[in-house]
């Protein structure tokens, strides 16, 4: 680094343990420098997030030091980290819904607020265009990206923590946002980049620090950095480990799809017509950014919303719009997408969550409808056995138990019901690599033993990884269905991005 | 019809729905902030029992006004303190404010006045009439123009309104979600107050425990009725009012032949529930009204 | 060991339970000790009375559990309704108009075994279809129950009080109803007090209702419904069903505490003016369940607690001379406080963080 540059941010030894003993970082420390653009690297639960969430005063850290421009700081809140010129971006911006762009940008200024910049030289100056007078609900989250940084520069930050920001972007968005990005730079901004994303860190980034399990495991400048080096310091080993895979032998047709449209809560179209079948024995993939409509597929092919037009065949019966018990029962299992508000009941105890949705089931019914509680714990029990769920005990309420042993809880009942087709919608989101592993190779030995799968996932990796053939969803339309075996990630990345599969040349 | 009885059919119109009007639109602007009061009922009744007592004590309408006003605030703080602070159930912290006033309210009559069921508040401590009108009928027309221009036309509206739609944007924009949700706690709940001693102490001019007479729910239906807009919270608060008033009208008409006068009493119910039915689908509530906001 | 560590668990659960009610039952005296006071009243004999007729002796005792009788019930259909996610505060309607109901079936010419059957039918059909009227409202127009309950507790007080003063009236007593026959009534447990039969129904329905809850799939879904709408959908269940189960389920325990305050209570064995002798039946049961935590159990204790709060109102009233309204007043503070989720743990925390 040359050494006239000045030293905007300087971490020493933050570490952080959380009070149920939990050690989320280690002795972190980090430099960055004004006008730069920095990249943390890391993966999901490698520490990103707090460490970044101590420097914007939301969380305290148990130990170490934090020196802006030079001075040592400690926030009480948020609020301190605001009026020293530190702003975040949350991955979910912090915009309200229903009100304009503008209304937010306004929201919540302190009465004796003095804009350094007016509004419109802002805009003017960063080249951030947005619709001003449009309502958050009614603009893509790009646009809401942008509109919270636009917020957060009005508010006079110097320093930008953006987190995670391109997750729900398109390639075009994103690459309009990084031409902002630079902007922000040669105003003297400084950014703080935090992502998993190696080919965005790689292309945006000055100087880049990795994270691992709360530790920082490397520091460098980009201009040094290969993707390799980046991903073996990510995550401590040279390359992903492709899961094994036989060839797949494809039998009948299970379930069929036909021009299917599906309506958001909001009333606009999610999905416009889409068409697609799923065979015994292979792993069907749906890819997306979310909230392109795979959700809401998702939702009307298992008969939790209704489906306005089309068909849905599942074992060659017509089941567009049926009751969930009766797909259940005809030899569906469903893992839904958000295993919180969805797949589980948190305030009821493990063993009833092991019977959610086959509550009816005879076998675990005495006459009058009453349960007969030893055919539920000898079930229950076998799942904890089986899935390896980690719990102290079968009464303890769901919302005791990780994240990891939650999903398990899911899959395992899903599981248990033997089913032909399993539809799984991101089934590892969240999780540590070793409950993703278990997870994953749940799902091919489901497909290797002649069922069949729909994975749902914005997993790239996890989409490319297990299916046999793969489709992606873009604005409600699929841009296209193929073997994996004959595209590319890039390609793939290109159709998420809204280019038919057409349009980039494979037939 | 003559000019008069249209008048006064306007009037009495007028009367029964001014303590719709200030209740519904007190909780509105309370809902708007995520705060959802069910006690609207009970603070009626309280402010309507303390506006008597301290109007009647010093034979000041004017005192008996604020008392009524004041002591809807200090339950709106309460409930505020439990909601917004402490984070307990909207509804039944709201319940809790009714069944408290329900129970001290005849305790409170018979231990001032030593009298049991009701008392009726001398001529001096009435609220005296302006230009021949009531001054608190007056005030909520006033009152409601000016409650929809501060909660969508100023920034202090828009920070009110964030509050109830979204408290964790709110607060991450620099909006102190609980002090705000307290403010519109205490101010909603005085609205309700002043309804309270409107009753008692101007338009019936007497306090019983029955004083209310659901009115205090009719406005949560109003609340929603209204999409959580107080213009439109005028319109149905005068619809509601109007129910009232035919109850007097039917019972000297020639329909009292027909369906006796006691069961007459329903008309505000059944109209209630009629139209309460019939509207509803395209409201829409502030998405964190009655939703505790828990910081992470 | 497992056992032993759940039952500990268990055991530490309830305790936390009880020491919360308590706390706000202490908080809930202490204002009114100080209303009391406020009043002109001595707080000390207020309460020394109150609770020396509730359960200084055996009649006291007798009484208390005469009103935990009906107050099971409506504290029950209170509780039922926010296990499934409702805020059914219609008990108060239900109770008048199954009442009703009890009076229909007497006026009637029946040979004389048939009254108990009648009443109990026509009380608890009326209950139950009153109910629904709230739930068909919810489930088709997503009406707020707790508006339209209130609204037909309304409806329900004014046709009531319109039937026992035009239609049902007694020639000879005008303030009240004709009266239930005799062989319509329930038997008196204990001679010379208001104890009847009817507790042992009340007992039987509250435990019917626990093992319904937590022992059935009915039950399961109910409380799925409550806890998880989006989870209960996924996992089959129908809401609309169910919250209709709710409503009718909360409808009967209401009607059948109706009918046999009606039948069971001596010595009126009628609905007598304005109702008094029904009003704020249903409402203190919201109480009751509050403090019973929504627990079936709990609500046992709960009702005798509130039912003694109840008879000792009276005796409090003649010996300290303050009016017994204010035991209402004190259940409204209680409930306020116990609407603070975990009010021990917040205590706590608060005071270790000084």
């Amino acid at each position: 680094m040359p050494p006239e540059k000045e030293v905007a941010i300087e971490m020493v030894n933050i570490s952080k343990v959380y009070p149920d003993g939990v050690l989320a970082l280690d002795k972190v420390s980090l430099t960055i420098y004004k006008g730069e653009i920095h990249g943390i690297l890391g993966e999901n639960g490698a520490g990103k997030t707090t460490l970044m969430r101590i420097l914007y005063g939301n969380i305290k850290p148990t130990g170490g030091k934090i020196k802006v421009f030079g001075k040592e700081v400690s926030f009480g809140s948020s609020k301190d980290a605001i009026k020293i010129g530190i702003g975040m971006v949350h991955q979910h911006p912090s915009l309200v819904p229903v009100f304009t762009a503008l209304e937010n940008i306004y929201l919540g200024l302190p009465s004796n607020f003095k804009e350094q910049v007016s509004l419109k030289e802002l805009i003017e100056r960063t080249g951030i265009k947005v619709p001003l007078e449009e309502r958050i609900e009614d603009v893509s989250l790009g646009i809401a990206q942008k509109v919270e940084i636009l917020k957060v520069l009005y508010r006079g930050a110097e320093i930008l923590i953006l987190d995670e920001p391109t997750t729900n972007m398109t390639v075009e968005e994103v690459k309009e946002f990084f031409s902002t990005l630079r902007n922000l730079k040669k105003m003297g901004k400084t950014i703080i980049f935090i992502s998993h994303k190696l080919k965005e860190v790689l292309d945006i980034t000055d100087n880049i620090t990795v994270l691992r399990r709360g530790k920082v495991s490397g520091s460098l400048p980009t201009s040094q950095a290969t993707p390799e080096e980046l991903a073996k310091l990510m995550v401590g080993r040279e390359v992903f480990l492709k899961l094994e895979k036989q060839g797949s032998r494809p039998g009948e047709k299970i379930l069929r799809v036909e021009d299917l449209w599906v309506k958001r809560n909001d009333g606009s179209w999610a999905v416009k017509g889409v068409s697609f079948e799923v065979r015994y024995g292979e792993i069907f993939g749906i890819a997306g950014v979310e909230g392109n409509g795979q959700s809401e597929l998702i939702e009307a092919i298992t008969g939790l919303r209704r489906a306005e037009r089309g068909k849905v065949f599942f074992k060659g019966e017509n089941v567009t719009n049926a009751h969930p018990l009766k797909l259940y029962t005809m030899g569906l299992a469903h893992i839904p997408e958000d295993r919180q508000k969805t797949g589980l009941i948190l305030d009821m105890s493990v063993a009833e969550n092991s019977i959610l949705g086959i509550h009816r089931k005879r076998d675990f019914l005495r006459p009058m409808m009453i349960f007969n509680e030893n055919k539920i714990k000898e079930h229950v029990e076998r799942l904890i056995q089986q899935y390896e769920i980690v719990v102290s005990k079968i009464n303890a309420p769901a919302r005791s138990l990780s994240g990891g042993n939650q999903q398990k809880v899911v899959v395992g009942r899903e599981f248990s019901k033997t089913p032909d087709l399993i539809i799984a919608s991101q089934p590892t989101r969240g999780l540590d690599v070793g409950a993703t592993e278990y997870i994953r190779s749940l799902l091919l030995k489901m497909r290797n033993n002649g069922k069949a799968v729909l994975l749902m996932s914005s997993d790239i990796d996890e989409v490319m990884g297990l299916s046999d053939r793969v489709a992606v969803i873009y604005e409600g339309e699929f841009m296209g269905i193929s073997e994996t075996s004959s595209v590319s990630e890039k390609e793939i990345g290109m159709m998420m991005g809204g280019y038919k599969m057409g349009e980039i040349g494979i037939k | 019809m003559d000019e008069a009885m249209l008048l006064s059919i306007l009037l009495q119109t007028a009367y029964a729905s001014t303590p719709l009007l200030l209740s519904s639109t007190g909780e509105i602007l309370s809902e708007r902030a995520g705060i959802v009061n069910i006690g609207l009922e009970g603070i009626m009744l309280l402010s309507g029992f303390v506006g008597v007592v301290v109007g009647q004590e010093t034979l000041n309408p004017l005192l008996g006004i604020l008392a009524g006003i004041g002591a809807g605030a200090l339950v709106g703080l309460i409930h505020g303190m439990i909601t917004a602070y402490m984070k307990g159930d909207h509804v039944i912290s709201g319940l809790g404010i009714n069944l408290f006033a329900l129970g001290f309210v005849p305790y409170g009559i018979y231990a001032v006045w030593g009298v049991r069921g009701y008392f009726n508040p001398s001529d001096q401590a009435k609220v005296p009439k302006v230009f021949g009108v009531s001054p608190i009928f007056i005030a909520s027309l006033v009152l409601v123009p000016l409650i929809y221009y501060i909660l969508f036309k100023t920034r202090f509206g828009l920070s009110l309104r964030a509050c109830g739609e979204d408290p964790h944007s709110a607060d991450a924009s620099g909006v102190r979600v609980e002090r705000m949700q307290l403010l519109a706690s205490v101010i909603g709940a005085s609205f309700s107050g002043l309804a309270g001693v409107f009753m008692s102490l101007d338009w019936l001019t007497t306090i019983t425990k029955d004083l209310p007479a659901g009115r205090g729910f009719i406005a949560l239906a109003i609340v929603n009725f209204a999409n959580w807009n107080p213009l439109l919270g005028l319109l149905g608060s005068y619809v509601f009012g109007f129910s009232w008033v035919a109850i007097e009208w039917l019972k000297i008409s020639a329909l009292k032949q027909v369906i006796p006068v006691t069961l007459l009493n329903t008309i505000p119910y059944l109209v209630t529930l009629a139209v309460t039915a019939g509207a509803l689908g395209r409201s829409r509530p502030p998405k964190y009204a009655g939703v505790p906001y828990k910081k992470e | 060991m497992s056992l032993q560590l759940k039952l500990g668990e268990r055991y530490k659960e309830i305790l936390f339970s009880i020491s919360e009610v308590a706390l706000a039952t202490l908080i809930g005296i202490g204002i009114s000790a100080i209303l009391i006071k406020a009043g002109g009243y001595s707080p000390t004999s207020a309460f020394f009375y109150l609770f020396k007729g509730a359960f200084g002796n055996l009649y006291g005792l007798y009484t208390s559990l005469s009103y935990s009788t009906p107050l099971m019930l409506t504290g029950l259909a209170f509780a039922l309704s926010v296990r499934a996610g409702l805020f059914n505060i219609g008990a108060e309607g239900q109770v008048y108009i199954a009442a009703l109901g009890a009076i229909i079936a007497a006026s009637l010419a029946l040979p004389s075994y048939l009254y108990l059957l009648a009443e109990f039918a026509i009380g608890i059909g009326l209950a139950v279809m009153w109910s629904l009227f709230a739930g068909i409202l919810k489930v088709w127009k997503g009406v707020n129950e707790v508006v339209s309950t209130i609204m037909l507790n309304w409806i329900a007080y004014w046709v009531t009080e319109y039937s026992r003063s035009n239609i049902f009236y007694d020639p000879l007593s005008p303030d009240r109803t004709i009266r239930i026959p005799i062989t319509g009534r329930l038997p008196i447990l204990v001679e010379n007090t208001q104890l009847y039969s009817g507790i042992f129904i009340s007992l039987i329905v509250v435990i019917v209702t626990y093992v319904i809850l937590w022992k059935t799939a009915l039950g399961y879904e109910i409380r799925a419904v409550g806890l998880s709408p989006s989870a209960s959908k996924y996992a089959g269940i129908k809401y609309s069903l169910v919250a209709l189960e709710a409503f009718a389920l909360s409808g009967l325990f209401a009607g059948i505490a109706g009918v046999m305050e009606t039948i069971g209570r001596p010595p009126t064995y009628a609905i007598v003016t304005s109702l008094t002798n029904l009003v704020n039946l249903g409402f203190n049961g919201i109480t009751v369940s509050l403090i019973g935590r929504n627990n079936p159990i709990g609500i046992i204790p709960a009702s005798i607690f509130i039912g003694g709060l109840m008879a000792g109102a009276t005796s409090m009233q003649i010996f300290a001379g303050v009016p017994l309204e204010m035991v209402q007043a004190v259940q409204g503070i209680i409930v306020m406080v116990l609407a603070l989720p975990g009010i021990i743990r917040l205590i706590k925390s608060k005071i270790r963080r000084r």
